[in-house]
């Protein structure tokens, strides 16, 4: 380009000014846009996932993609760090303190030196699509050093990018069976451990009890009991207060999951999905839709209508889903003491345990550090009373490593839950949760099944519904 | 070399600096666009996770899959009924708009047309929130309506089939009225005004005006606004993904929606089926702004 201009300009003997003029413009223009080009692409992996959040968060500032450029570009630097590891998070609230416990406990006990670079991600899919992006691409130098990655998803990514991760069974200090077995379920593949855990899913099911009293009920009164009896004191509750004693997000419906691991049952059976013709699994979704039916539940339209509008616009008597739903409770200050949490009902009645929704910490391949690496989450996330602790106290993440779960400020109780020692309630709650089958496709599956729920809600029949869903599901699943 | 560039003619001078002009841009098309796009039709022939993608078997495998994916079809079926409603109610405001835009005697003339087109200069996202906490169920719209006493109560809106697809219609309209109308405006700017005196003169009434004159008259702008409009329905993707989420049950997904959801929701990452299902869309929009052509063009 450079080399034409120049051509033009030794030609030139009439109307010189004009033509050097022009010149000097086509000149200028094809530099910039080379220059432009050449830094673009150069700069590409470092911005790779920084376009990724763009995209999914449109609506986000530009000062926040600036932040989250220059964050990306520290990852790359940080890659090489003798003392330093950088991880993927998100939720400020919940598991940036656990990650900020980790580091603090690590440098006042281990290594005063050592640093971690907590990158905050804006939801748990920016780290997926950042996985999926760097696999697609064959290039893994975008990925931190350690990602937090939900339990729920983790199967299908070491399926599909099994070059993404690092195996990290022979971790230095790290005894697996101090974890609870149900957690590990989801991060153990082909007898290799990936994940070190993090937060504790068990599932809780927490009452307004000022509004139980009000029907002449108390906590005792539900727990242990079966959907059944739950349907008509919640058709009471509803009566006499106007608030639903249950609401989920309709279109993550995690309900099915929770009652059916509840049940200790799965919607799959030898990795097939298993709905029609199974009957738990059809009382489980005829009880969700009647509910809804008998206005006991409440279907939000999405996450944030079930977070913003059920919860914590006071909508609802009763909350049941993975214990890190319980901040989102304790947003509403009036409401403090008037909470307590018990287990789930069941469909025959007695107590039932689940988990939804936690998630745990899995080096990258791209990590130049494992053995660092390894060594810090086993001290830390392997069990480490200081660690666990601060967490809790900072956080609310409630361990599922049994020692941790041993220290004294599990057994403090908690204000707002009217007093009650809900932490030591949830961990013990935890020894009792079920391991049933997992899948790739748990998502698929619940996706489906929720449109199933709404469709049946607004009046179409169940049971075609259902094997709508089953059909769908496994022509996800590629059957 | 020198001698020889001597003896170049204007004509050859001047297409050498045509070229040189469009070499930067169709380099950067070539590798932005024309690359990426040969490269989606090789995937879209491929499966399996995309850090390691197979020849699909058969070849035609994500293209035959469709066909049986249920999903896909509601979502062709949304985007069609967007399509078959939203455009042409679209259109005809917009002209009616800026007819009367257009009038000499309007007074505040600038002003109101800055308002018609204000909403263009929203940007899709914060639009499509904004509309979803209008018409939440705790939402302002609700509110007014059971103050109002119009309804009894709250009415998810956003939670029923038919209501939801209302909503999206009416986003829809809100945003992109104003933006047709400026086509409009510039078009009918285009038509001679003596015209109008004359058919005035012959005792024509504005309805008359408006039918046998403005609409003949503004054919070309007619006919690109309804291939944009077409072409701009057909990949729908903002307000499905944030205003309603597809939601309730699918039956307000589009199909970009459906392409993002089979490509980055539920990590599913499943890019060779997202790559047939994207084909099939630029087909449909190919196709229709073909025949959208062929009708709108009055030569024979």
């Amino acid at each position: 380009m450079v080399r034409y201009t120049i051509i033009l300009n030794i030609r030139e003997d009439k109307k010189m000014k004009k033509k050097v003029l022009s010149a000097l413009l086509v000149s200028a223009m094809t530099v910039s846009m080379v220059a432009g080009c050449g830094s673009s692409s150069s700069s590409d992996s470092a911005s790779s996932d920084t376009t990724e959040t763009a995209e999914t968060e449109a609506a986000e500032t530009e000062a926040a993609e600036t932040e989250a450029a220059e964050d990306a570009e520290s990852t790359d630097e940080a890659a090489g760090g003798e003392n330093k590891l950088t991880v993927y998070a998100w939720d400020a609230n919940f598991n940036i303190p656990a990650l900020e416990a980790a580091e603090a406990d690590y440098q006042a006990n281990v290594d005063p030196d050592f640093d971690l670079e907590i990158i905050e991600q804006s939801q748990s899919s920016d780290v997926e699509d950042a996985v999926t992006l760097a696999g697609s691409s064959g290039d893994y130098s975008t990925l931190p050093d350690i990602v937090l990655f939900q339990d729920h998803y983790i199967q299908r990514y070491v399926a599909d990018y099994p070059d993404a991760w690092v195996d990290a069974t022979d971790a230095e200090g790290m005894d697996w069976d101090n974890v609870g077995a149900e957690k590990l379920s989801y991060s153990t593949i082909d007898g290799k451990h990936y994940g070190f855990p993090v937060d504790n899913g068990t599932a809780i099911f927490a009452y307004r009890t000022d509004i139980l009293e009000e029907c002449g009920y108390t906590i005792d009164d539900m727990t242990g009991i079966s959907w059944a009896d739950f349907i008509s004191i919640g058709e009471e509750v509803y009566a006499k207060t106007g608030k639903y004693l249950l609401s989920m997000d309709g279109s993550g419906n995690d309900l099915i999951y929770m009652m059916m691991q509840a049940e200790g049952a799965s919607q799959f059976k030898d990795g097939a999905i298993d709905i029609v013709g199974n009957e738990t699994a059809e009382r489980v979704i005829a009880t969700i839709v009647e509910m809804a039916q008998k206005n006991v539940l409440y279907l939000a339209n999405d996450w944030s209508d079930y977070t913003d509008q059920t919860i914590v616009g006071d909508m609802v008597a009763g909350v049941m889903n993975g214990n890190w739903i319980i901040p989102t409770i304790e947003q509403v200050s009036e409401n403090a003491g008037k909470w307590e949490i018990t287990s789930l009902p069941t469909l025959d009645g007695g107590e039932g345990y689940a988990a939804n929704g936690g998630s745990s910490l899995y080096i990258t391949a791209n990590c130049q550090n494992v053995d660092l690496a390894k060594k810090f989450l086993a001290y830390t996330f392997g069990g480490s009373t200081v660690t666990y602790d601060a967490a809790l106290t900072n956080g609310g993440v409630i361990s599922c490593c049994a020692t941790a779960a041993e220290s004294d400020v599990y057994q403090q109780g908690v204000d707002y839950f009217n007093g009650q020692a809900i932490y030591a309630k949830i961990v013990e709650m935890g020894t009792n949760v079920p391991v049933v089958e997992q899948n790739d496709f748990h998502y698929t599956a619940r996706e489906n099944l929720g449109n199933a729920i709404i469709n049946a809600v607004n009046g179409s029949d169940l049971a075609t519904e259902l094997q709508n869903a089953q059909d769908q599901i496994s022509f996800a699943m590629g059957n | 070399m020198e001698k020889k560039k001597r003896g170049m003619s204007i004509t050859a001078k001047q297409k050498t600096a045509g070229w040189l002009f469009l070499t930067p841009a169709t380099v950067l098309l070539v590798i932005m666009s024309f690359y990426p796009i040969i490269q989606a039709v090789f995937t879209s022939f491929k499966t399996g996770s995309s850090a390691n993608m197979q020849w699909a078997n058969p070849l035609t495998y994500n293209y035959s899959r469709m066909f049986a994916d249920t999903i896909f079809q509601t979502a062709m079926k949304n985007t069609f009924l967007y399509l078959i409603i939203q455009v042409p109610i679209m259109l005809v405001l917009a002209m009616l708009l800026a007819q009367l835009l257009n009038n000499k005697d309007l007074k505040f003339k600038g002003f109101f047309r800055t308002c018609v087109f204000l909403p263009c200069a929203t940007s899709l996202v914060s639009y499509s929130l904004i509309f979803k906490s209008l018409f939440a169920t705790q939402g302002l719209i609700n509110t007014i309506l059971v103050k109002l006493g119009i309804f009894a109560e709250n009415y998810n809106f956003l939670g029923t089939p038919t209501s939801a697809k209302v909503i999206i219609i009416l986003a829809l309209l809100w945003r992109w009225t104003g933006y047709n109308m400026v086509f409009f405006l510039a078009g009918l700017q285009n038509i001679e005004y003596s015209v109008y005196e004359a058919a005035k003169i012959d005792g024509a009434s504005s309805w008359q005006t408006f039918w046998h004159i403005t609409v003949p008259l503004l054919k070309p702008t007619i006919v690109m606004t309804a291939i944009m409009s077409i072409n701009g329905t057909l990949q729908l993707f903002d307000e499905s993904v944030n205003l309603t989420s597809g939601g309730p049950a699918n039956a307000t997904i589009t199909m970009s929606h459906y392409i993002y959801n089979n490509s980055f929701g539920n990590g599913v990452a499943n890019f060779g089926y997202a790559s047939a299902l994207s084909f099939i869309v630029f087909i449909f929009v190919a196709v229709l702004a073909f025949i959208n052509m062929k009708v709108g063009d009055t030569r024979d």
